[in-house]
Order: C-alpha cells, then structure tokens, then sequence
C-alpha cells in the first residue's frame, strides 16, 4: 500500500510540473499575427516582446533587448543563442523565429531534463530495493520461524507475546519491530523467566546500505537472551566466543570487565578450534561449562558462533554517565546471551535458516545445564569474594558523591521541618515544635561526642 | 534428574509475560539514522524552498526516503508523511518557479 503511493508520487510529479509549465510557453509563441511581422526587418521580433509584458513576467525572462543592442543581448542569453540571418532556417519557424533565443527547456525537451530523469530513476531504483530487500527479510524471517517452531513450542509454554494482549495466549508469530528486526518472546519453562529471542538481519530494505555492504560484508544475526531466576543459576561470570567478539565484549561489558580481567584465552586447550577464545571468572566455571557435549556443539558450529555469555551480574553495557559514577550499583540479572552468525555471509536464502536449529538444541541445553551447575565450595568462596571486592570498589568510587547526596538530603529534611515550624499557626505549638526540634539537635550533638570520645579511648 | 529430561519441560504457571525493552535505559543500542535522516530531510527541503536550489530538494526526497525505510514500526507514520510531503513540495515549488533543468555541479 505504502509503496504503491511511493511510486505514485514521484510519476505524478513528473507528469505535473513539466507539461504545465510547457503549456504556458506553446500558447505564447503559437500566436500567428506575429510571424507577418518579421519578414520586413531584423528587428521587428523584438518589437513583438516589448509589446506582451504578461507573457514575459511568466517565463524565465527572455531579455529585454532595444533595437541596437543584439551583442548585448548575445551575452545575455545563457542557454542558446540562435542567430538568424537571412535566408537561413536550420530550426522549426514557428518557435525559433519569435526571439531568436531559445531556451534550452524548451528546445529538446525532455533530453535536457536528464538530471531530473536522473534523479527520478534514483528514486524508483531505491523503491524497488524497498519491496524486495522487505520481503526478503520477511521470508528469512519466517523460515527462521518454520525450521524452529516445534523445538520453542515443545519446550515453551508461551511461544510468541507482544505484551499487549489481555491474556498470556501464544500469538505464534514474530513480532515486528523493523523492516529487518524481528523479535520472538518465549517463555513458561523450568530453569528459565523466559527467552527473547531477536533476529537481527542486514538492512536489505536501505539502498544506501546495500551499497555500503558491497565495501564492508557483514552477516544476519540471531541474539537470544535467557533470562533466569535466582535460583536457577550459581554465581559465575563466562564467554566464550570469536576474538574480535570477545575484546569488545570485554571493554564494552560491565560484568565481564569487572569479573573477567584476564585476557581471552584461547579455546584450544579445552578441545574447541583455536578462533575461538574464553573469558571466564576462574578455571573451574570453564571447567564446568565446557562439558563434552558444549565442546560438541561449539566445534561442530563454530562459524556460526559470535559469542555465548553466561553471567549471573548482567546489566548490559557500561552506561557512561555525565556526572561521574552512578550512586548506584546497575541492577544485574541472571542471564544468558548468545549470538549467531547466519551462514551465507548477508547472501542468505531460507533454506540457510534450518542450519541454525543445531544451535537452539545448544541453548536448551545450556539453560538446563546452567541450572545443575554448582561450584564447589571453593569456588562459591572466591566468588563470593570477587563481588564483594567489585561493589567494595565500586562504593570506595561513589563515597565522596554518595556523601554529598546525604548531606544534601540532611539539609533539606532540616528546611522541611523549619518550614513546617513556620507555617504552624498557633504560636504555642510552634513553640513546642521549635523546642523539640532544639532537643533533637541537642540529643544528636552528644551523641557525636560520645562517639568521639570512644574512638580516642580505643586508640589509646 | 532423568524423569525431568523425559517429562515436559513446559510450565504454564511459570508464564511471564513480554515487557518490550525500555529504550531511555539503553540510548545506544537504538539506530539514530532514522532521526538524523528526518532532520536533514528537513534542513535540506527548507533550504530548497527558501533559496530556491533544486538539488537541494531532491536531496531532501532521498533523505526523506531513507528515514522511511529506516524507521522502526512504532513510530509515528505522520511524521514521516510530513517529511515526506515537504521534501516533495519543495522540489515541486522549485521547478514551479524556476522550470530549467538542474545544471550538473561539473
């Protein structure tokens, strides 16, 4: 429908702006009195223009010539001079003989509109990617879906939700959010809240980034995002994925640069392929991550295979904030994140889509596994350990803030209360009122002392 | 551990329903082509209208076109079609006022 108008547009534009214009011009020069008029003097035509302002005032101005100034009037003319001698016709009569000086709009019409043409062929070529980059995306999309379908509905009770129906019934459908972003929502199973699962292709539908990809290929991606309950997961901090995936990862991610300071290492030496490289919180979550089965799926896809993140303190990326610090650790959750690469490298077909169900069989397995997996008790310590020395840091970081802030609040509890003094009508009120908010201050004083007091005892 | 492997993993008491992600939380995972596309389009159909420059029109129906097809499906379409029709009128009202050919830059 919309594309239909978009084609609409632009043929009516053209079909408007130029014969209309042209009109005007055929019914100035088609007037026959004028053409008895030249065949006496060289300069009778110019007579004839200074005698019809109207005309003149509509067009682009053709010049104002007096009888003794044709140079002047050759330098005036921008777009084509016609020089008339006698005896000579090399152009139609009727239009070129009026002035001599014929614009060039009118003289080949539609040749010398090619910048427009130009641009209007720009257009519909843009268009045309439109529809077919849109239902391209749109196929992929629902292949995608097709291939994966049973597997969800097998394993999730609520298979599709956009949030806005009444009641928590499956739509069964993708939702769309974009022209090349499609999200599915799952949820009601064991060991998971739900999963959001987003398909994230290449901007097929934007010429400009069809052309873009030409210079720099990239491919679809698949990101889903396990969100688990707290008893669902044990406390660590995992990744493992592609090199250039890991480093970004690992500066961009609040948790994993906290938890995971070490450098990727790579992944040959749990039995997957070398490109591939692990971030993990300690060896013994690596260990219990990288099971037989893991490293099973991980070799078998590893093209396919972006990055896998496993963390019990997720809260995204690092946010920059323009006052410094937040006051406030970020909000974490237990999650598990993956990203897939759709074979085929942006040339994709459907058919490529039923390559990616191996890798949802790892992410079932993954939630199940997730949930059996508990650290030893050594481990539960030192990562125990390691986030009480992460919000340790963190509020070393924020103290001087987190004291203004309460110095702050003291102060406006403090105008509160005096305000309230003042606006207390009866006077004997407000005198008790102010009396005991004196013995407050008071109380708070000694108790300063005292506690100033028992420090020196101590250091003694 | 086994009888739940072989038994339904489904839950229907665990349903949660699906919250869309709020985006003031996360600014920069949101695409700004859409938004900056829209402006220029607009930048680009004044300066067309007001200085009466037909490339400039024509830009304005690209960018305009672009934010079209770059937008997300929750925002406004009335937005969009007022972009869209300004950038259009602008190229109409200069070739109304001026009917030549646009002359190539070289």
């Amino acid at each position: 429908m919309r594309s239909a108008n978009l084609l609409l547009i632009p043929a009516l534009l053209l079909l408007l702006a130029l014969p209309v214009s042209r009109g005007r011009y055929n019914d100035d020069f088609d007037d026959g009195e004028d053409l008895a008029d030249f065949d006496d003097n060289d300069f009778a035509e110019f007579e004839d223009m200074n005698d019809d302002p109207a005309a003149e005032a509509e067009t682009a101005p053709p010049p104002r010539v007096s009888p003794s100034s044709q140079p002047e009037e050759d330098e005036d003319e921008d777009e084509a001079t016609v020089e008339l001698e006698d005896g000579q016709d090399g152009f139609d009569d009727s239009e070129t003989q009026v002035h001599g000086l014929v614009p060039a709009h009118l003289q080949n019409s539609w040749e010398s509109y090619y910048m427009e043409i130009l641009m209007v062929t720009g257009l519909l070529a843009y268009i045309m990617n439109y529809i077919i980059g849109k239902n391209k995306n749109s196929r992929l999309a629902q292949a995608w879906f097709n291939s994966h379908r049973e597997l969800l509905e097998s394993n999730f009770a609520l298979v599709g939700d956009d949030g806005t129906s009444k009641e928590a019934v499956s739509t069964g459908k993708l939702n769309q959010e974009n022209e090349h972003i499609y999200n599915l929502w799952c949820s009601g199973r064991v060991c998971c809240e739900g999963m959001l699962i987003q398909l994230k292709f290449l901007k097929r539908q934007d010429l400009l980034n069809v052309l873009a990809r030409m210079m720099r290929p990239a491919c679809d991606q698949v990101q889903i995002k396990v969100t688990l309950n707290d008893e669902d997961m044990d406390t660590f901090v995992f990744a493992v994925g592609t090199k250039k995936a890991m480093a970004r990862l690992q500066k961009e991610m609040q948790d994993l640069s906290e938890f995971c300071g070490d450098k990727p290492k790579s992944g040959a030496k749990y039995g997957i392929p070398d490109a591939l490289t692990i971030l993990s919180e300690m060896g013994e979550v690596t260990d219990g991550v990288m099971d037989n089965k893991m490293v099973h799926y991980i070799t078998n896809h590893a093209d396919k295979i972006e990055s896998i993140h496993f963390s019990d303190q997720f809260s995204g990326p690092k946010v920059m904030q323009e006052e410094g610090q937040p006051l406030k650790l970020p909000e974490t959750k237990k999650t598990l994140l993956f990203t897939f690469n759709v074979p085929g490298m942006g040339n994709t077909s459907p058919r490529d889509m039923d390559a990616l169900l191996p890798l949802m069989n790892m992410v079932i397995y993954s939630i199940d596994k997730v949930k059996k997996l508990r650290l030893n008790r050594e481990g539960k310590q030192k990562a125990d350990r390691n986030r009480a020395r992460v919000e340790e840091n963190f509020l070393k970081q924020t103290h001087a803030q987190r004291q203004e802030a309460a110095q702050t609040r003291r102060e406006e509890k403090k105008r509160a209360e005096k305000e309230r003094i003042m606006n207390e009508e009866d006077p004997e009120r407000q005198r008790r009122l102010e009396e005991a908010a004196q013995r407050r201050e008071q109380k708070k004083i000694e108790k300063k002392q005292m506690k100033m007091k028992q420090i020196k005892v101590k250091a003694m | 551990m086994s009888a739940n492997n072989m038994s339904d993993p489904r839950r229907q008491n665990k349903i949660l329903r699906y919250k869309p992600p709020s985006t003031e939380s996360n600014p920069t995972l949101e695409d700004p082509t859409p938004d900056y596309m829209n402006l220029l389009g607009m930048i680009f159909s004044m300066c067309g209208l007001m200085l009466k420059l037909k490339w400039c029109a024509w830009i304005a129906v690209y960018c305009s076109f672009i934010s079209f097809a770059n937008s997300r499906s929750s925002e406004d379409t009335k937005q969009m079609m007022s972009s869209f029709m300004l950038s259009i009128s602008a190229v109409v009202m200069s070739y109304l006022q001026n009917p030549q050919p646009m002359s190539p830059p070289w």
